[in-house]
């Protein structure tokens, strides 16, 4: 008898036989029938002992490794019918990755809460304390401690809201700087800006809102000059601007300051040579600024003989509507989310 | 005020074009509001109507024949008062009118017409400055031929400046001089003024009751010829916004214009005493201007009388009994200075806001008052034949003593951070003309009378540095070093900015002024009073808000108005309270939160909105917040409940009543609105690490059955009561309520857990911990094991 012509029968049995298995409980059927203790292949064994003793060695082998060739035929198989099978459940999970996700969407903070931060941030930087004061303010530190006595005529610029006799809605935040060099006893440097919600008597229009938001600036101490307000007011329009931005300022008049300006920025739209967004100035106005007035020094108790310093007033809304082109001052108080959703975070 | 450039050359010499000017000025000075040639037009020139016959074919046109000098015209022109032998602007063909209008050669009904005659409003000259209907006839000296807008000193240009309150120097012709002078660096010429008195004597005598008329100088001048002022002046105050009417009143006007001082002429014969007696006026007393409206006057007000009654509200307006009038041949005319705070008073009160009120108001220079009245009677005698009387009457208590400004060098250059040196601040002050001494660095410069608005050094440090130019100054920062930084309550309203947006809402701001009917609505205190507002301007915004909750529920009804689906908003801001400002952080819910889309998406509710504010109080470290059912007028009776924490209230959270939505044309609006203030106290300030157990807890569920009224909050409580060391904590994972439990009951899944950081927990402690808490349940709430 030719043990390897049987074997390879059966490997070609084999094949046949696990090529019709596509299940696997078939498979073990295969596998009993072929390797399995009563298989064909086991039975061969039995003639090993009507072989000599130096055969036999060889004769065993033979079988062996034709059983491990056959267990792994059986194991491929096997592999072959889970895959199988694995394929065909996940091809039922198909989905189509085109349809939308979840609108897990983010809010948006403010624009002008947005704004205020970065400038916050911008001044913290070089060294401000952010400070804060009440919107309902006394006429002593809305006006005249800062050089604007009842009948000043200046008054008449900033109509203001007032509650009673002398207390009023604060025409501007320059209160909290009042407020701060008081604290601080005329006897230390002052580096502040003041955010906030200011009030004046305007009938609300495209550029005119009887609530709007401040950024207010002030540093005081023995060296703090024009110059340097020159080039803090650089800092801020660069940073709200744009770097090629550069400022000028012109001579204007606030009580609280002296000298007194109103400070432009070349227009970022035509980078100076006149559009009708700087209405061909090549300028835009950003915001009011000066050296501290005496006046303002000595009644919140600096020794203006020895004190100097600059200050200066933004409109958050302006800085935004500026930046942005945006038209309408009332978008900032209507919240139609359209509006606000046009400014989330990115890079900026 | 509008700068006419061809009244300033009589000042100073001008070779720069007026936008060269504008620029000057606005960088220099004073802001320019805008600049323009006095008349838009080309190709005017002087005519001559030799001949004007109807037209034959037109009843209401005339055929003219115009003599331009070169060459007679044909014109056919529609205004009734042509006629012959007038001089007239004539339009030739090729003219150029105000708005590009381009005169041509036509042929109107068969009769070539080759020009046009026209009216001053045809040139662009306002109505209200001449009053004219038809063709403008020149009175007057001119020749046939010029150029018409010279001959008619029309070829003016403006420069409108948008004056500040400080610059009242620059509300005279003279002041801008000076100023232009400073900025071009060039010499200035003030005319002198020289009279010819008569013999006669003023014998008037002048004197003041009150001090708030500083000065008072009247002349009498007599002999006047009233008549047309000559077209230069007439032009000049055209230029300047002022009506020409005849030549007494041009004259004042004309020369408050020059030198700042407004001046008032009384009819002296209508005036009928020889004295003037200024005082203030009595409360309750009545006064006729000279626009005939009798005004009610306070105590304050300034009178002008005659020693027995009133004929002129000083520095505001004079009287109708004493008014010049085309007749008046006999004038007193008065040069004043008044208190600028008493006629800002009187004429804002009165709503007489006029060019002389305006220039008192803001102070005149108190140096240029007697010369004011001698310019105008030099002009008087010249241009209406008028003689004056000898002697000046009046009185001057204003302190004209010399006052000098000190100013070291080295403080200017450290005001402006500036490097000037003696030679170029002494320049300045010589191009600025002003008087001043140096000596060691320190500038000793003597208060100009012309400039009121200098009180101190700071004013001159100012002048050195407009005239210096700011270009020129270097950007640098201040040195002073300090450190920046946010207060924990500003770091704490940035991290619910942030938590909040992070939880999808988007964050808004809203108006604080509010209406006093709807102030009440959503506050949780119904006793709260409103702050309100003096002088509302509308019925809109009377109050001070209370709560923001009316604006959001604006804000969420104006959004779904267009379109939106839903509405997830906060705001941070504030509660106007009697007792003080409050910090407050509003919310509003409103439609599908976090929407699946196509995928289910569970129903927004009130634990939505407690599911936003767990989470926020979670990241802000708030732990334990407790809800205490509440009925609230405004909200829904059952879904509404005030936070505490630690008995303390926090806020309100809860569903708008649905009557309130829906007259919002809104469905369910969930708000929450708290005291951020409260919030923050309690928020956790410090972060402690603490090891992380390598022990796993353990959990348990168990289902129970109970009432239906009793609270998860009281069944929790309950649990937590039973003290026991390795339970961590309880949460609420089902609830059912329908046919498998009784009518009024509902069943809980609750989810346990247990832990221990330094040991495994063994079963058996676990299930008798379990137990311990159901029986707890059982006997405390009769709850059973479901
Ligand atoms: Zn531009």
């Amino acid at each position: 008898m030719d043990v390897n012509k049987t074997i390879k029968e059966l490997e070609v049995a084999l094949k046949e036989a696990l090529d019709g298995v596509e299940k696997i409980e078939a498979l073990q059927d295969v596998k009993a029938q072929f390797i399995g203790k009563k298989a064909d292949l086991s039975l061969l064994m039995r003639h090993m002992k009507d072989l000599p003793n130096e055969e036999k060695p060889a004769f065993g082998q033979t079988i062996n490794e034709a059983k491990q060739r056959f267990s792994a035929l059986i194991e491929a198989r096997r592999e072959t019918i889970l895959a199988k099978k694995m394929a065909n459940k996940l091809k039922k999970e198909t989905i189509d990755v085109t349809l939308p996700g979840p609108s897990y969407t983010l809010g948006t903070p403010h624009l002008l809460r947005k704004i205020t931060a970065e400038i916050e941030d911008l001044f913290m930087g070089m060294g401000y304390l952010v400070k804060e004061g009440p919107e309902i303010e006394s006429d002593e530190l809305n006006f005249e401690k800062l050089n604007l006595p009842k009948e000043h005529p200046a008054r008449d610029m900033q109509d203001s809201f007032y509650l009673t006799e002398d207390t009023l809605l604060r025409t501007h935040t320059s209160p909290v700087q009042v407020r701060t060099m008081l604290e601080y006893g005329g006897a230390k440097p002052v580096k502040i800006i003041c955010p906030g919600v200011v009030y004046r008597r305007d009938d609300d229009d495209a550029t005119h809102s009887h609530q709007f938001m401040q950024v207010e600036g002030l540093v005081v101490d023995e060296k703090t000059s024009l110059s340097d307000l020159k080039g803090t007011l650089l800092a801020v329009a660069k940073h709200m601007f744009g770097e090629d931005r550069k400022i000028r300022l012109r001579p204007s008049y606030f009580p609280f300051t002296e000298p007194s300006f109103e400070v432009d920025v070349t227009c970022s739209q035509c980078d100076g040579d006149g559009c009708s967004m700087c209405k061909q100035t090549g300028y835009i106005e950003i915001l009011g600024a000066g050296m501290v007035h005496n006046n303002v020094l000595e009644a919140s108790g600096y020794d203006s003989s020895r004190y100097q310093g600059f200050a200066f007033g933004m409109g958050v809304e302006r800085i935004a509507m500026l930046k942005y082109g945006i038209d309408d001052i009332r978008h900032f108080y209507v919240n139609d989310l359209r509006f606000n959703h046009q400014f989330k975070g990115g890079k900026s | 005020m509008k700068v006419s450039l061809n009244w300033l050359k009589d000042y100073i010499k001008i070779k720069e074009s007026r936008e060269t000017l504008a620029e000057l000025m606005s960088l220099h000075s004073q802001e320019v509001e805008y600049t323009q040639q006095l008349v838009k037009a080309k190709g005017l020139v002087i005519g001559y109507t030799k001949s004007c016959k109807p037209h034959p074919d037109a009843d209401k046109l005339s055929v003219c024949e115009v003599d331009v000098k070169t060459e007679t015209l044909t014109i056919v022109c529609g205004a009734p008062n042509v006629a012959a032998g007038q001089h007239v602007i004539v339009a030739k063909n090729g003219a150029v009118l105000p708005g590009g209008f381009e005169i041509k050669q036509t042929t109107i009904r068969g009769v070539e017409s080759n020009g046009m005659i026209c009216s001053l409003d045809e040139l662009g000259i306002e109505h209200k400055f001449h009053n004219e209907e038809g063709i403008h006839v020149i009175e007057g000296d001119v020749t046939m031929g010029d150029d018409a807008l010279k001959a008619l000193f029309l070829d003016d240009e403006v420069i409108a400046l948008d004056l500040t309150p400080n610059r009242m120097d620059l509300l005279s012709m003279h002041g801008v001089a000076y100023d232009f002078a400073a900025i071009l660096d060039r010499d200035i010429t003030i005319p002198e003024v020289t009279i010819a008195y008569e013999k006669t004597k003023n014998s008037m005598t002048i004197t003041t009751e009150t001090e708030l008329c500083e000065s008072y100088y009247g002349s009498v001048i007599e002999n006047l010829e009233i008549k047309p002022s000559p077209l230069w002046m007439k032009a000049r105050l055209i230029a300047a916004g002022i009506r020409p009417i005849n030549n007494v009143v041009d004259i004042t006007n004309y020369v408050m214009l020059e030198t700042g001082q407004p001046l008032h002429a009384f009819d002296y014969d209508l005036l009928d005493s020889e004295q003037i007696v200024v005082r203030t006026a009595k409360k309750g007393e009545t006064f006729v201007t000279l626009d005939d409206k009798k005004r009610l006057l306070e105590e304050g007000d300034i009178l002008i009388t005659n020693g027995k009654e009133p004929v002129a509200l000083g520095g505001v307006m004079g009287g109708a009994k004493t008014e010049v009038h085309g007749k008046t041949t006999r004038i007193l005319l008065e040069s004043a200075v008044f208190n600028p705070t008493q006629i800002r008073l009187t004429s804002s009160r009165l709503d007489l806001r006029s060019e002389s009120s305006m220039r008192f108001e803001r102070r005149v220079d108190v140096g240029r008052t007697r010369y004011a009245l001698d310019r105008a009677t030099e002009l008087l005698i010249k241009y209406a034949n008028a003689t004056v009387r000898k002697d000046v009457a009046y009185f001057d208590h204003t302190d004209q003593s010399e006052k000098i400004i000190e100013i070291a060098l080295e403080r200017i250059n450290r005001v402006l951070g500036s490097d000037y040196s003696t030679e170029h601040v002494a320049r300045v002050l010589t191009r600025l003309r002003f008087d001043f001494k140096e000596k060691h660095g320190v500038f000793y410069v003597k208060k100009p009378t012309r400039r009121p608005d200098f009180e101190s050094y700071q004013d001159l440090i100012e002048e050195i540095g407009r005239i210096s130019g700011y270009d020129a100054l270097p950007a640098t920062l201040p040195s002073t070093v300090s450190q920046g930084e946010l207060s924990p309550l500003q770091r704490f309203r940035r991290h619910v900015r942030q938590a909040l947006t992070g939880l999808g809402l988007d964050e808004v701001m809203t108006y604080n002024l509010v209406s006093k009917d709807d102030v009440l609505t959503y506050v949780k205190e119904k006793t709260l009073k409103p702050i309100r507002i003096k002088h509302p301007m509308s019925d809109k915004r009377n109050v001070l808000r209370l709560s923001a909750i009316n604006g959001l529920l604006d804000v969420v009804s104006h959004n779904r108005a267009r379109q939106a689906d839903a509405v997830h908003v906060f705001e941070l801001g504030k509660s106007y309270q009697k007792s003080g400002e409050r910090e407050l952080l509003t919310l509003a819910m409103n439609g599908p939160y976090q929407s699946r889309k196509w995928q289910e998406t569970p129903e927004t509710s009130f634990f939505t909105l407690k599911g936003v504010l767990e989470a926020l109080a979670d990241f802000l470290g708030v732990q334990g917040l407790e809800y205490e059912q509440t009925s609230l007028e405004n909200y829904h009776p059952h879904q509404t409940a005030i936070v505490t924490l630690k008995g303390e209230t926090l806020g309100i959270i809860g569903k708008i009543h649905p009557q309130n939505t829906k007259r919002l044309d809104l469905d369910d609006v969930y708000v929450l609105e708290f005291d951020l203030m409260k919030l923050f106290e309690v928020s956790q300030t410090e972060f402690a690490y603490e090891t992380i157990s390598k022990l796993p807890s353990v959990s348990r569920d168990i289902a129970i059955v109970c009432d239906k009224s009793i609270p998860v909050k009281m069944l929790m409580a309950t649990i937590k009561k039973q003290n026991i060391e390795i339970f961590k904590s309880v949460d609420v994972f089902d609830v059912y309520e329908g046919e498998h439990v009784g009518a009024n009951q509902k069943s809980l899944g609750l989810r346990m857990v247990f832990a221990d950081s330094t040991r495994t927990l063994k079963t058996e402690e676990i299930d008798q911990a379990t137990n311990k808490i159901i029986k707890a349940l059982e006997e405390k709430h009769q709850a059973t094991l479901r």
